[in-house]
């Protein structure tokens, strides 16, 4: 008898994994989203009229998917890498630059804390438009910059000379009277190895 | 030569949304706000400094050699007293192997921004200033917001911000896309890198496509004050030439690209003559 062949579930393998970028341009995802973003139409489920202020913890439960998966889970072949800079303008406001809530879009926060390390990657690698603050740029040339702490220090003259920086960085003959004390303190502890140095 | 355009020094930059506020003005009033935006944009527009690359500290204090094996990490000594120059606080490392030295200055300038944060300045500079991060950034025409956040990150005479500035300014220069650093403070940055490497013919053919016979006219005056013994300079001086006749000098003796120019110089004056019989 044949085995009963299971459903495909999340876990299987997308074909776009190592080029998420790819799958944008297919004729699949523009027959599935069209002209709209990736999140267009979504809607959370929730009692009452005001939605949670947090989306769900994540779509994924011990393996198995929830019912009405976020935006991005629900379609295997999105990956929210900072390459592929498509998805990633998806989530952002044109005008100001700012990454939507997830209450805005519907995405559950593990995908939106994933979406906010990818989208800061893409800010730093270049690929995604950046805000630069204006810092005023330092005077020139001023004396500070010739200061001995940036400079070379001459050593000081006792080091030049060859003597030690203290005193009792070299062996010294500690004082007869002390190390007779220690010897009559301890006597009865002392090994029988020859007489001190 | 940078030329001062008001629209877009200040350009509305992607902030929060807000909504526009309209401002009813008199004639005198108006003239005062522009006055003033004017004296602002005059300030955003100076120049920074171009400053030769800092020399590597190298300078132990003192060597302890019994310290040696006793630690495994190093430790760094920073003197935070609040009222001295960045330039003049002591900061020195202990190694391992029990040698006091200066810190070098990439360990400086980490230390320094861990205890006294400057705005736009991260402690590890970011992946972006690596020269195949620089290629997608030029690529997309951002050169004047690499520049800004260079200035931001790193000091004047650091060999990073060299670094990044010569690359801007090469890349600039080979797809001539002057144009984009126009009205910034970083013109007089990339003037300098140009007339001092001898590669200001796609500039003055620039300046000269755009009409601008005044900026191209003290360009070749900044060439002859950098190189007072070039031909150019000399004949320049006996002749004491102005305007075209400076330019055509300059184009026969010190230019690579003679043909070009020649073309630029005669599409300008047959333009001027139009809008003059005009």
């Amino acid at each position: 008898p044949p085995s009963p062949a299971e459903p495909p579930a999340f876990d299987t393998a997308s074909r776009y994994k190592d080029k998420p970028w790819e799958y944008l341009e297919t004729e699949e995802y523009r027959a599935t989203y069209g002209d709209n973003p990736v999140w267009f139409g979504y809607r959370r489920n929730h009692k009452g009229a005001v939605p949670p202020q947090r989306t769900r913890k994540a779509c994924l439960r011990k393996g198995k998917p929830v019912g009405n998966p976020c935006p991005i889970c629900r379609d295997r072949n999105l990956f929210l890498d900072f390459r592929n800079v498509k998805l990633l303008d998806q989530f952002i406001c044109p005008h100001s630059g700012v990454v939507y809530h997830p209450t805005y879009t519907g995405v559950c926060m593990k995908q939106h804390k994933l979406l906010t390390k990818a989208v800061e990657q893409a800010r730093d690698h270049g690929l995604l438009w950046l805000r630069v603050p204006y810092v005023e740029a330092p005077r020139g040339d001023d004396a500070s910059a010739r200061h001995p702490a940036v400079g070379v220090t001459p050593p000081a003259p006792q080091l030049l000379r060859g003597a030690p920086w203290y005193p009792w960085y070299e062996w010294r003959q500690p004082p007869t009277a002390a190390v007779a004390r220690l010897r009559r303190v301890y006597k009865d502890y002392l090994k029988e190895d020859g007489a001190p140095a | 030569m940078t030329g001062l355009n008001l629209q877009k020094v200040f350009r509305p930059v992607k902030t929060e949304l807000k909504p526009p506020k309209y401002k009813l003005m008199t004639e005198a009033q108006l003239e005062e706000a522009t006055r003033k935006a004017t004296e602002e944009a005059k300030e955003k527009l100076r120049m920074p400094p171009v400053l030769d690359e800092r020399e590597p500290i190298d300078d132990i204090l003192a060597e302890d050699k019994f310290l040696e094996g006793t630690e495994t990490t190093k430790y760094v000594f920073t003197d935070l007293t609040y009222s001295i120059p960045h330039r003049e606080r002591f900061i020195v490392v202990r190694e391992p192997s029990g040698v006091l030295r200066k810190a070098s200055w990439e360990e400086r300038d980490r230390m320094i921004q861990i205890f006294f944060p400057k705005e736009g300045r991260r402690v590890i500079p970011p992946v972006i200033f690596k020269d195949e991060h620089l290629v997608t950034v030029f690529q997309q025409d951002r050169h004047e917001d690499i520049l800004n956040m260079c200035i931001a990150q790193f000091e004047p005479d650091s060999p990073d911000y060299i670094r990044v500035h010569h690359r801007t300014y090469d890349d600039i220069e080979k797809h001539a896309k002057y144009d984009l650093l126009r009205s910034t403070r970083h013109f007089g940055g990339m003037v300098w890198y140009l007339v001092n490497r001898k590669k200001t013919d796609g500039l003055l053919i620039d300046m000269l496509h755009r009409d601008l016979l005044d900026d191209a006219t003290s360009l070749i005056t900044l060439y002859h004050m950098l190189y007072p013994e070039c031909q150019s300079a000399k004949e320049a001086k006996e002749g004491k030439l102005q305007g075209v006749g400076l330019i055509k000098v300059f184009v026969k003796t010190e230019s690579q690209k003679e043909g070009y120019i020649q073309l630029a110089l005669q599409a300008y004056q047959e333009a001027m003559a139009t809008s003059t019989a005009l």
